[in-house]
């Protein structure tokens, strides 16, 4: 299915003493097809192989993607159980020693109980990410919930996708990433970008981008710096880090004025038209360019091409999303569609490029502070009877609603969390405000982390379980389609490493609660709990067996039985998720970034992704290749603000806000605004730019803003380093 | 078995470096890879450029080689330095216009692009342009890249394809940048 222009039927070259394992990469939310080689007799992954075969990305790999094989068998791979004694020692990687699992386990419940029975049921906590797969995040949900009987479990998807899952949730009623499947990308007529390097961040989508140039189509791209995909754009809207809202409002604005607005879409099958008409009125071209330093042509121009392009295609990543208005921005720019009726059908629609793995699956499956699996909500009676019920507990029992993320380790900070479960996620790292947040989890009385490297987060805990890599495991992900495809298992964990779904059960077992997951035996188990457990819900799963995704290269949810095929176009009979079948149009008033420059801190920081990193870095660090390519952390500064400060390009200078401080090297470009500072966030310890950046919550999603906040430049002496 | 080339579009670069990954991973390689990506301009824009070996019909590397250590395959492919032959005089990397030919200090032997001969020779695409995300490194047939080349040349002087801009005829064809300016906007 899918099979387009760009899909050629290639043989793969097969090694002598090698078998490839079709499987998908580990990082971004493209999951890129690949094919693991295998020796067979060793049993060892020992290199990549194409995919030539898989309708996505045909073959295409980042390289991330290319070297993605070489995290299962690296030297820095944690093979036993960790304890560390000296809690003295925390915040540092001294001090474990090696141990049983039965030991590690042991401390785990022993210390997990105390807690509990000192401080009540939520004095412990689970933060959890979701570069793992659907099982995996699933269960994360059942474990705190069942398992340890918290209220407060969150995930690193608030840092990443929470803004976007808001926005459509507001607009739309679901949120599905991508209203239509990639293989439609290239052939629309309009492709326009917000607050995506797409180049860096999702690169095997650029053949497609790309393509809709070569046929004649446009490019319209806003980010407040010229990135790989911005430099050949036809319109470059170079926006002030954080004034998206503006500029889509002025969009629209210009959208209905100039008559391209679908009436009889906008009656039909939507609300709110008339109340956002007046609201953008004041977002003329001249005070949209002076909220966002956008020239007026320039605006001007995108909309006309945008409104005039038969087909168009909205896409945005975490440039709008994480702001303090990130859910406001997605709607923002997704009124661009609903206003002109472009969406709810082929080549024309709306999609978030999500940036972890599993973002879109790993968000709807009750890893969420507020959500239960199948993208239920845990306030409404209904949905936790349900989920309840396959999960063989008294719907009373089910916990309350937690806090998000950030606001755990605002939690732990004033001791109403003691205890922490951290997997999938390195939150010393990518969390906003890190001096707050590493002392939060510093003062921990209790903390396990698993993880298959030992990671700045892992430095802050006591017990260390060693996972293992996507490689040595099986399951589902949905890709940033929303399609579910299937990680194929190509090797045995190495060392004594376990999936994160077996410690899980075997956890619970030792905590006295068994008779919820010793069912569970393997991952296929797990999968088919989950299946029953989505059943019903937005995200329906149930009909995605795994037969399935293999038969069909992948299902699109929802897929509600064995005969339904999936949905890879959202939307085709115009209705949306909301009672009445309507979209909504949101009339969205503008406010600035919770921090504007000032005359101490007159720049404006932003930070994001090199092509060579991925999140943390905890993995991609490790990588010999991309650790050449970029082995350190630094500062992108244009000339004319270079001169101001009398610094040059390489010299190490120190950047602070009023957060914190780090040095970095200065990289001269005029590929950026001039009032712009920009720094990438994959590096660790002193080097994290996160640890100037600001916890400016979104309302609704709870996304800081990691785009904009205000910062200064200060000279070193010469020569001086840190 | 259909011939197809290697044919590069500079103006797609995004510099992922991701061609420089997979050549390690063909399985002749060693795991090095033998090609290149250059910032065009670093201090101004992102523009990138891959260079890779062009495969020349008649290739200066292997001309100047004392020991004939460069042979050419009847794919046209220009191999890298038979292990046993090459002396390591480092002739063909003064020789190649194009700077292609490493050196290994090491084990005094000079390593090239062989465009990932245990592949193509199948028809199987070289490890660079299977993955390369961006479709700067494409592996078409003649038809297709007679196609091409129709497509942008326009007759104004700013073409396009390899001659006469290189030195010499190629196997590889390369579009140098500017396949954008034949193009008719859908609207």
């Amino acid at each position: 299915m899918q099979r387009d222009k760009f899909f050629r039927e290639i043989e793969n070259v097969q090694h002598p003493n090698e078998k490839l394992i079709k499987t998908h990469c580990s990082y971004c939310g493209m999951q890129c097809g690949m094919n693991l080689r295998v020796n067979t007799a060793t049993n060892k992954i020992i290199g990549v192989e194409p995919r030539y075969d898989w309708p996505v990305t045909v073959g295409k790999m980042c390289p991330k993607g290319v070297t993605a094989y070489q995290q299962t068998n690296h030297k820095d791979r944690i093979l036993k159980p960790l304890i560390r004694d000296d809690a003295s020692l925390k915040g540092t990687k001294e001090g474990f020693r090696e141990a049983s699992w039965e030991e590690a386990y042991d401390l785990i419940v022993k210390k997990f109980t105390e807690l509990q029975k000192n401080y009540g049921k939520d004095s412990l906590s689970v933060f959890s990410g979701v570069s793992m797969t659907n099982e995996k995040c699933y269960l994360t949900g059942k474990f705190a919930r069942v398992g340890l009987g918290t209220r407060y479990i969150d995930y690193n998807g608030r840092f990443c996708m929470s803004s976007a899952a808001g926005g459509f949730l507001r607009s739309f009623g679901v949120d599905r990433g991508s209203t239509l499947p990639w293989t439609d990308v290239h052939e629309t007529d309009c492709l326009f970008i917000a607050g995506s390097n797409t180049a860096e961040c999702h690169p095997t989508s650029m053949f497609r981008v790309w393509a809709v140039q070569e046929r004649g189509g446009y490019l319209i791209v806003a980010d407040p710096r010229e990135t790989p995909v911005a430099r050949r754009a036809d319109v470059h809207l170079d926006l002030r880090p954080g004034t998206d809202l503006a500029l889509a409002n002025g969009i629209l604005h210009l959208l209905i004025e100039n008559g391209y607005a679908d009436k009889e879409f906008v009656n039909k099958h939507t609300n709110g038209f008339e109340e956002t008409k007046e609201l953008v009125k004041d977002f003329t071209p001249e005070h949209t360019s002076f909220l966002t330093g956008v020239a007026e042509e320039k605006i001007i121009k995108a909309a006309e091409i945008y409104g005039k392009a038969p087909n168009a295609i909205v896409m945005f990543a975490r440039g709008i999303e994480q702001q303090h208005k990130g859910v406001d921005n997605v709607s923002a720019y997704t009124n661009m569609a609903l206003v002109t009726g472009k969406i709810g059908r082929p080549k024309a629609g709306v999609a978030t490029f999500t940036g972890q793995g599993n973002g879109q699956g790993g968000r709807e499956h009750g890893q969420k502070s507020d959500l239960l699996p199948g993208y239920r909500k845990i306030t409404n009676p209904e949905h936790v009877k349900a989920v309840s019920k396959v999960w063989g507990i008294n719907p009373e029992e089910m916990p309350q609603p937690g806090v998000s993320a950030y606001e755990m380790f605002e939690l732990m900070e004033e001791k109403t969390i003691r205890g922490l479960y951290l997997l999938c996620s390195n939150p010393a790292v990518s969390a906003p405000n890190l001096n707050f947040v590493r002392n939060a989890m510093k003062n921990l009385d209790f903390m396990v982390c698993a993880d298959f490297y030992l990671s700045e987060s892992a430095e802050f805990a006591d017990v260390i379980l060693p996972s293992v890599t996507w490689s040595e495991d099986e399951g589902t992900v949905t890709n940033l389609e929303g399609r579910i495809i299937k990680i194929n298992k190509a090797q045995e964990p190495i060392g004594e490493s376990k999936p994160d779904w077996l410690m899980q059960v075997e956890l619970a077992e030792r905590l006295g609660r068994g008779k919820y997951f010793s069912h569970l035996k393997t991952a296929k188990d797990v999968a088919e709990e989950f299946r029953l457990a989505t059943k019903g819900g937005n995200a329906d799963y149930y009909g995605a067996t795994w037969d399935k995704i293999d038969k069909q290269d992948g299902v699109f949810w929802p897929c509600k039985d064995e005969e339904d095929k999936g949905t890879p176009h959202m939307f085709l009979d115009k209705k949306f998720y909301h009672p009445d079948g309507k979209a909504k149009i949101c009339a969205l008033p503008y406010r600035p970034p919770a921090e504007e420059p000032c005359e101490e801190y007159p720049l404006r920081l932003t930070t994001g992704r090199v092509v060579y990193h991925y999140l943390s870095g905890n993995q991609t660090r490790r990588i010999q290749f991309l650790k050449d390519m970029c082995p350190d952390p630094y500062v992108e500064v244009h000339p004319v603000t270079a001169e101001k400060y009398n610094i040059k390009h390489e010299e190490v200078v120190r950047l602070f806000t009023r957060r914190g401080k780090s040095d970095y090297k200065v990289k001269i470009t005029e590929a950026i605004r001039e009032d712009t500072v920009f720094v990438p966030y994959h590096f660790g310890h002193e080097q994290s730019i996160n640890l100037l950046t600001i916890a400016a919550l979104d309302p609704m999603s709870r996304m800081p803003e990691f785009k904009a906040c205000a910062a200064q430049i200060e000279k070193l002496e010469a020569g001086k380093v840190h | 078995m259909e011939k197809r080339r290697l044919y590069i579009e500079l103006e797609n670069c995004i510099g992922c470096r991701s061609c420089l990954a997979a050549c390690t991973q063909c399985g002749g390689h060693e795991e090095r890879n033998r090609n290149y990506v250059y910032d065009v301009n670093p201090l101004v824009n992102r523009q990138t450029m891959p260079l890779m070996c062009l495969h020349c019909v008649n290739p200066a590397c292997a001309r100047s080689c004392p020991a004939q250590a460069i042979q050419i395959h009847e794919t046209g492919a220009v191999l890298s330095a038979l292990v046993e032959k090459c002396i390591g005089c480092q002739n063909c990397t003064i020789a190649c216009p194009y700077g292609i030919p490493k050196f290994d200090e090491e084990e005094n032997l000079m390593y090239k692009c062989d465009l990932c001969i245990d592949r193509t020779k199948d028809g199987i695409p070289p490890m660079c342009a299977s993955v390369c995300p961006s479709n700067t490194l494409q592996w078409l047939t003649e038809e297709e890249i007679d196609q091409k080349q129709k497509q942008f040349d326009l007759g104004n002087d700013k073409w396009v394809t390899s001659m006469p801009y290189l030195e010499g005829e190629t196997n590889v064809k390369v579009n140098l940048p500017g396949i954008l300016q034949g193009t008719t906007k859908l609207f």
